[in-house]
């Protein structure tokens, strides 16, 4: 057990020390329309609406609230992306992505409701076969008010290879970390994933007893 | 024996302009979620029959109408803007149904 600890916070420490991340993929396929919804254990909550006219290029639009278990204070970001994929090798048996992405939007905080310019730009590497899963990624945000950066970090393991038309199942820990005051330390997750078409769930408990949670849908 | 000779050449001709079937070997065909697309863009070709996805054979394989056919550019560029590799393309007469019970999968 205190092996799987160490293995945790050592991923947890390449998550704050790489300058890229990933989970859900911000670009679906050409002409398609994601939607995802995240519940983050009581810290963060984010919903984002892309459309893809290309495979590589996603724009769309997103809303990040933020509640520091620090200082209590909150933070509210609405904004307009562009996600673009910069590389995919399509393997025999396996893909990896890198994507990035870049935001326009305006901040408020608890204190500060008026509205200033805010920007962000994040990364997202994954790597995934049928049977096992890696992604890293990373965003960043500014505003006058306020800087800060979400890293995540998930690994996951199927226990049996889906097909196209079938359920996936996938059995995922992830690890995340907060800069700016958000949040000490990392929240590690246990979640259980599953997708089938173009619906995907997955939940879960943080280790300090939150709910972990994404929706997304792709049509 | 005069008229089978013209009867089988008509025949392996209309064979070979019309397979039925394309079967194209895909790489990257690991997540069915993100496959979606493939499906999506082969069924706006209006030649477009039928279209099976298998992760498990790296296959993508489309049903043709009647006397039509797509061709390999056609084919390649449908893959590549749901942003996979083709690395065959391969015209069979082996019927789709056929396929998905090969590779186990359930009627639609």
């Amino acid at each position: 057990m205190n092996r799987l600890w160490c293995a945790l916070r050592a991923l947890s420490g390449m998550a704050v020390a790489l300058p890229l991340v990933a989970q859900g993929k911000p670009i679906a396929f050409a002409n398609g329309t994601t939607v995802m919804a995240e519940y983050g254990a009581g810290t963060m909550r984010e919903l984002q609406v892309f459309y893809a006219p290309r495979y590589f290029l996603s724009a769309g639009f997103g809303h990040i609230a933020l509640d520091s278990d620090i200082d209590g204070r909150s933070r509210d970001v609405t904004y307009a992306r562009i996600n673009y994929l910069m590389k995919r090798w399509n393997l025999e048996s396996a893909q990896a992505n890198i994507f990035t992405w870049g935001s326009l939007g305006r901040a408020t905080t608890g204190e500060d409701t008026q509205g200033h310019l805010a920007w962000n730009a994040g990364g997202q590497l994954d790597y995934e076969t049928r049977r096992i899963y890696a992604s890293l990624k990373t965003d960043y945000y500014g505003a006058s008010a306020f800087s800060h950066r979400i890293d995540t970090l998930q690994l996951g393991v199927a226990p049996y290879k889906h097909d196209f038309a079938t359920l996936a199942t996938w059995c995922v820990v992830q690890a995340r970390r907060y800069t700016g005051e958000i949040h000490r330390g990392t929240e590690v997750a246990f979640l259980l994933r599953l997708f089938r078409r173009g619906a995907w769930v997955e939940a879960g408990p943080t280790t300090d007893g939150h709910i972990q949670a994404m929706f997304m849908f792709n049509f | 024996m005069r008229n089978l000779i013209p009867f089988l050449a008509a025949t392996f001709v209309s064979v070979a302009a019309n397979a039925g079937t394309i079967e194209m070997k895909v790489n990257g065909l690991v997540c069915g979620f993100c496959a979606q697309g493939i499906e999506k863009t082969l069924r706006k070709n209006p030649a477009t029959a039928d279209v099976f996805v298998s992760l498990e054979n790296r296959l993508v394989a489309v049903a043709t109408r009647e006397g039509q056919d797509i061709s390999d550019d056609k084919l390649r560029e449908a893959l590549t803007a749901s942003g996979y590799d083709v690395k065959a393309i391969e015209r069979t007469n082996t019927p789709l149904q056929t396929l998905r019970e090969r590779a186990g999968g359930r009627p639609k």
